[in-house]
């Protein structure tokens, strides 16, 4: 992500005509960001971009539906945009987004696995294709490319695909088009016992914390999520695989055609789930079935939210 | 909640491969269930009453019958448990006779499964809630599709019985099949001759508005309250000026264009007035062989018409109509003939089809009823006649038998006699299938009056020779190969669905058949319903028909529509779409899912976006609920809850506890 400074003089030019704008700063230690609020000129100048800032801040426009918001976007979060207005979530005439370019984020798992210890990082720097990683007087230097996401390493979306303002010079990913990500074929090669079993264990680490949830941006039910109520009563509040595999498999179903692959879910779960594995195969699905591809296009209307006496890509009678 | 659960015997339908006795004792276990029996006909008078006194005495708030599929009993029990004095949702039926003893042997795994559809049954019932129904208008107008003899036949009682009756024709005037016709079996009576005053009471009759060469675009709405947009496709005639002289088709120039009313017998002109009955009796454009359409310069018709009606610059139209209910009589269509190779796939001028033969027999047709043969216009002295060309044939997926061409062959024997005293007529034959009044007379007297050679076997091949067509054969009765010298050959082709049929039956929303036949309700005892309240049936769209039938059923049709609106209002059905406002978070996505547009975008007092059901337009189909993420929006009596009920009761949880 390049153009911070650039990306600081636009906030302090458009922050008048807005009730705020959201972006990143450093959070409690060297490793972490955290979603930054900027209500006033002074706060612009905590704003931080980078591989650090992880979190997809669309995930906050539903719930600010009242205000004028600008928000900082990385190519995937614009995808989450987009699928809200297609949705007609947010309106568009109160939301400013500013695009950036990206080239990945980090995926703190994977550091720890590296480094050991994630509890003192004093200070993350980039240096071309590596990480500088200091904690105390120690340094690790890591290659970036071991150390990003998993959605970073077959992106084809690096620069937000809508925006207001766009900050930096679009980058290219046309070697990425069409691959689809190798944890599904991985997952594939197994037998059905073995992806049984797997899943089986998965969802017995689950705690039903909700962290999957409430980090998606396309969870906009809040407090009237069917997880919580007893009317309908979809789930107990058992904990076992049945009731926790069930409510994960309804996170997925409800994001049938309109998951953007975000990695929100999997990135805030303290269990570290492969959810994003349940969300690459339904959007494969989508892919084949509907030809479509959620948060592209705002003019698109999501598939499954929409009504058709015959599907294009279904034959259901011989005419 | 205190249920009383009824297993039927349904006679040994049930009881002969379900141990009914076993299943009602397995339900009194079930949570709630306060009485089961099982009993020898649950639908019968004493069936009905024993369920009642067991309300009465057990003082039941629920039941669940088990027996055959609710689209039978449904309503006979729900009726019986209203007479008991309980809403009549606080009844589940399980089909333990469709579903298990009809479709499999083993008395111990149907025993056990009908256990399963039991429980669920009970299961659901203990989160069914009372339901009310509201009252609506009827639209006391009816749509007739179709102006073939069984849609004239129904437009003509509806009218008289003093609906309003809005008769929608695809082609350019009503008559159908039976205005093509010579003669009908077994009277040997005009066809046109029957057909005509009918179709004139059509045009005069006050009560009947007719749309010509128009098409259903769309349906929506529902029984009583049906909104039709009707397509009227363009004549380039202005059928207010038109009178019908015929004048411009004396002038046309464009005299080679195909004659659809003739069936390709012979050619007509680019504008043309069908025949001369014709109902209305009204010029249309033929777009594709009109000059001013191919070549760009013309208009002599344009120039001579009278009352100037030719206008080339119209366009199709639309209208919109309201009514109450729908009457499909869209007939058939002839099998194409093409298909078989060894009757020259259509290739041999010689070799025509049935309907074509009725054409050059009849006065009003291209030859005036002299029968010439097509190829050189001689008269034929040597008739062969193949039956079940696409009848009765698994090869070309036509299975079934038409049912009239065994009858029209034989008026078309006797015809050919009447017409050519000299000539021979022989017919190839599968069987004869004469089953109506008079019908076995008829084919007997054209076998022994008119000396109808009869052959008993299939046709292998027919091959030109000379001027002559050699049909070759089995005779399986004589055992021997045959051939016959034929100077015209007659394909008996069969009936199939009307082009179109299934577009029009989703439109419709009426199921039809692999063939595209339309389904009837019930085979037997709704012959005329579907399973769409308010639309029926009438004529060969439900089945091949012959007229006698056809007519009968637009009868019944009509019946059955009379009788619908002999009430003012309908009962709506409260099993419809209702939303939880308090949970609804106003996503509208139900807005955009529903087929029907029934659900309404509002705000609360708060202002907070909210969705709402409007009652009488929701069909109960449950899209809505299936898109809604937070199931706020519930389809009443099968609620979220009552569904997992079942799939609860169903499979106890595979999963193993950790």
């Amino acid at each position: 992500m390049k153009g911070l400074e650039e990306l600081k003089d636009k906030i302090h030019e458009i922050l008048p005509d807005l009730d705020l704008v959201i972006g990143w700063e450093q959070g409690y230690d060297g490793l972490h960001a955290t979603p930054l609020f900027i209500k006033t000129p002074e706060d612009v100048d905590r704003l931080i971009i980078g591989p650090l800032c992880v979190h997809n801040l669309a995930t906050y426009l539903p719930g600010l539906k009242d205000k004028k918001v600008g928000v900082i976007v990385k190519g995937c979060d614009s995808r989450a945009v987009i699928e809200l207005l297609q949705e007609k979530l947010i309106n568009k005439d109160n939301v400013v987004i500013l695009g950036l370019t990206c080239d990945g984020v980090i995926n703190l798992t994977k550091l720890g696995r590296k480094i050991g210890s994630l509890g003192a990082v004093d200070d993350v720097k980039v240096e071309g294709e590596k990480l500088n990683v200091v904690i105390g007087d120690q340094q690790h230097n890591i290659a970036f490319s071991e150390v990003k996401q998993d959605k970073c390493e077959n992106c084809i979306y690096p620069n937000a695909l809508v925006f207001d303002h766009f900050i930096g010079e679009p980058v290219d990913r046309v070697e990425n088009v069409g691959a689809e990500h190798q944890s599904l074929s991985d997952f594939e090669g197994k037998s059905f016992d073995q992806r049984f079993a797997f899943w089986k264990h998965e969802m017995s680490r689950c705690i039903r914390c909700h962290a999957c949830r409430n980090a998606c941006p396309m969870c906009v039910c809040r407090d009237h999520c069917v997880a919580m109520t007893r009317n309908p009563h979809w789930l107990s509040q058992e904990n076992n695989v049945a009731e926790n595999w069930m409510f994960q498999m309804i996170h997925v179903m409800h994001l049938t055609g309109r998951c953007v692959e975000c990695g929100e879910c999997e990135r805030a779960c303290p269990m570290d789930i492969p959810l994003m594995l349940l969300r690459r195969q339904m959007n494969r699905g989508v892919r084949e079935v509907f030809d479509y591809e959620a948060g592209i296009d705002a003019q698109n209307r999501p598939p499954l939210l929409t009504f058709k006496v015959e599907e294009d890509n279904i034959s259901e009678r011989e005419w | 909640m205190r249920i009383g659960v009824f297993i039927c015997h349904c006679g040994s339908n049930i009881a002969g491969t379900v141990d009914c006795a076993k299943v009602a004792d397995a339900a009194k276990a079930f949570p709630d269930v306060v009485h089961a029996e099982d009993t020898m006909y649950a639908c019968s008078e004493p069936g009905q009453q024993g369920i009642i006194d067991a309300i009465h005495e057990k003082n039941l708030t629920g039941v669940v019958v088990a027996s055959c599929t609710p689209r039978m009993h449904e309503p006979t029990f729900r009726r019986a448990v209203e007479r008991a004095g309980l809403n009549k949702y606080m009844f589940e039926m399980a089909n333990i006779r469709e579903h298990v003893s009809w479709i499999g042997k083993d008395k111990e795994l149907n025993t056990n499964k009908a256990i399963d559809l039991v429980m669920m049954a009970a299961e659901k019932l203990r989160h069914n809630a009372p339901l009310m129904a509201k009252k609506f208008d009827i639209n006391k107008r009816v749509l007739i599709i179709g102006g073939g003899v069984a849609g004239i036949q129904a437009a003509l009682d509806c009218a008289e019985g003093g609906l309003e009756v809005v008769l929608v024709e695809k082609t350019t005037s009503i008559g159908g099949k039976m205005a093509k016709l010579d003669k009908t079996f077994p009277t040997v009576d005009c066809s046109c001759c029957i057909l005509g005053p009918k179709m004139v009471d059509v045009a005069q009759h006050p009560n009947i508005t007719l749309y010509a060469h128009a098409e259903v675009e769309e349906v929506n709405g529902y029984i009583g309250n049906f909104e039709i947009r009707i397509k009227q496709k363009t004549t380039y005639v202005d059928w207010e000026k038109c009178t019908g002289c015929g004048l411009c088709m004396e002038k046309c120039p464009s005299k080679k264009s195909y004659d659809h009313f003739n069936n390709g017998v012979g050619t007509t002109t680019a504008i043309n007035i069908p025949f001369p009955q014709a109902i209305p009796k009204k010029a249309k454009i033929d777009a594709e062989y009109c000059r001013m359409f191919t070549k760009g310069k013309c208009g002599v018709c344009a120039k001579v018409c009278p009352t100037g009606a030719i206008s080339f610059e119209m366009t199709d139209t639309e209208v919109t109509e309201n009514v109450g209910a729908i009457v499909a009589a869209t007939g058939y269509d002839l099998f194409d003939h093409a298909k078989y190779p060894e009757y020259g796939a259509g290739k041999y001028p010689d070799v025509i089809t049935s309907i074509q033969y009725e054409r050059l027999m009849s006065a009003s047709g291209p030859t005036s009823g002299h029968i010439k043969r097509p190829s050189d216009g001689k008269e034929p002295k040597n008739v062969v006649f193949i039956q079940c060309v696409g009848s009765r044939d698994k090869s070309v997926n036509r299975p079934y038998c038409s049912g009239f061409c065994c009858m029209y062959t034989a008026k078309q024997a006797i015809l050919t006699k009447d017409h050519i005293p000299d000539s021979r007529s022989f017919v190839f034959y599968m069987d004869i299938r004469s089953p109506g009044k008079d019908y076995d007379e008829f084919v007997r007297r054209s076998i022994e009056q008119y000396d109808t050679q009869y052959i008993r076997g299939r046709v292998s091949l027919i091959y030109p020779q000379g001027d002559k067509m050699i049909v070759r054969g089995a005779d399986t009765l004589a055992g021997a190969q045959v051939e016959v010298e034929a100077d015209l050959v007659v394909l008996a082709v069969g009936a199939e669905s009307a082009a179109g049929a299934p577009q029009l039956a989703e439109k419709l929303r009426i199921s039809y058949d692999s063939y595209g036949f339309y389904m009837e309700s019930h085979p037997k005892l709704k012959p005329v319903e579907t399973n769409t309240a308010g639309v029926f049936l009438a004529g060969a769209c439900q089945g091949p028909k012959d007229i006698p039938s056809s007519v009968g059923q637009g009868s019944a049709a009509a019946a059955k529509v009379l009788s619908l609106f002999s009430k003012d209002q309908l009962e709506s059905d409260p099993q419809i779409a209702l939303v939880n406002a308090s949970r609804c978070i106003g996503c509208y996505k139900c807005v955009e899912t529903c087929p029907f547009g029934a659900v309404k975008e509002e705000q609360d007092r708060f202002n907070n976006p909210k969705a709402r059901v409007i009652e009488t337009i929701c069909q109960g189909c449950g899209v809505c609920t299936v898109t809604c993420p937070q199931s706020a929006i519930q389809l009443q009596h099968f609620t979220d809850n009552q569904i997992l009920a079942e799939v609860k009761a169903l499979c106890p949880s595979m999963m193993v506890k950790n």
